[in-house]
């Protein structure tokens, strides 16, 4: 009871590959809202367009700062 | 049967009989008075009669937007106390010890992570609820939805296909706030147009049937516009 079956095994190694690997798929998908804001404003003018963009790409921005911020500390 | 070729005199003539005819005066004067009253500016109300500044791609160069409708800022309501729900989330789970087996930095990308969902939620709804309209032209009616920020769907009918007009309004909110479904039933390709949870579907009726009055007046006097 209590033992641990593999003692060498480098579970925050591979915990932190998961969670890279989930940070950087989460980055396609600011890039994914970038794009359809953009399809979005292309089809209707309805006068926040300006406003919208800048909220996609602080989203997008915001992913890419904690997947860098992920790399750097885990 | 309508004229293929008006020269231009012609044209003048019809011009100044249009504007004498008692019918079409009293549907412009019924038009006037359902569009001229309470005209919001404002780009983020969610009934806004002949806007300006806004336009969609499909947007004939004559065409002139009547109404412009949106869900009523009410139905934001749900995912608005979801959200303050969710960014305060961890600071009362932090009172449990349910991420107290990961490490500090573990622990802060798990947070830093937490808040780049609730980031994405605001803005999946906000876009959502801001870019899925409803379009009344007097031409026409377009439904612009947008589904999970991946799927565009717009559909149009012609004021002439439409067949019936009906909305439903029940519920607290719904009449506490005044807004309810609009059904329209068309001859078009799309059968059905639901424009749910618009703010005052009886105003909305009333135009379509309007609009509708004119396109027949039109139709009689063979007319495009």
């Amino acid at each position: 009871m209590g033992q641990v079956i593999f003692p060498n095994f480098p579970t925050w190694a591979v915990a932190k590959v998961f969670v890279l690997f989930g940070m950087a798929i989460y980055v396609v998908f600011g890039f994914v809202v970038v794009r359809q804001v953009k399809l979005m404003t292309d089809t209707l003018q309805l006068g926040y367009e300006s406003i919208a963009k800048v909220l996609s790409y602080v989203h997008l921005l915001f992913t890419i700062a904690v997947f860098i911020f992920a790399l750097m500390i885990l | 049967m309508p004229d293929i070729f008006i020269s231009e005199e012609k044209m003048e003539e019809e011009k100044e009989v249009k504007e004498n005819n008692p019918i079409q005066k009293e549907v412009k004067e019924m038009l006037g008075k359902t569009l001229i009253k309470d005209n919001k500016k404002s780009l983020i109300a969610s009934f806004l009669r002949n806007p300006r500044g806004v336009g969609f791609e499909i947007k004939e160069k004559e065409e002139k937007i009547e109404l412009l409708l949106r869900m009523h800022p009410i139905t934001n309501i749900k995912w608005i106390l979801v959200t303050i729900i969710m960014i305060f989330a961890p600071i009362v789970l932090s009172k449990f010890p349910i991420l107290d087996f990961l490490p500090g930095n573990y622990r802060f990308i798990a947070i830093l992570g937490w808040y780049l969902i609730v980031t994405s939620f605001v803005l999946e709804n906000l876009l959502t609820w801001y870019f899925n309209v409803y379009i009344i032209t007097d031409e026409r009616i377009i439904d612009v939805d947008f589904y999970n920020l991946i799927y565009k769907d717009i559909s149009t009918a012609e004021i002439e296909r439409i067949q019936d007009v009906s909305y439903t309004m029940g519920g607290v909110f719904r009449t506490l706030f005044n807004y309810g479904d609009v059904f329209i039933q068309t001859a078009a390709e799309k059968p059905n147009f639901e424009f749910l949870a618009v703010p005052k579907p009886d105003k909305v009726v009333k135009l379509l049937q309007d609009l509708m009055i004119q396109e027949k007046q039109e139709a009689i006097e063979g007319r495009v516009r």
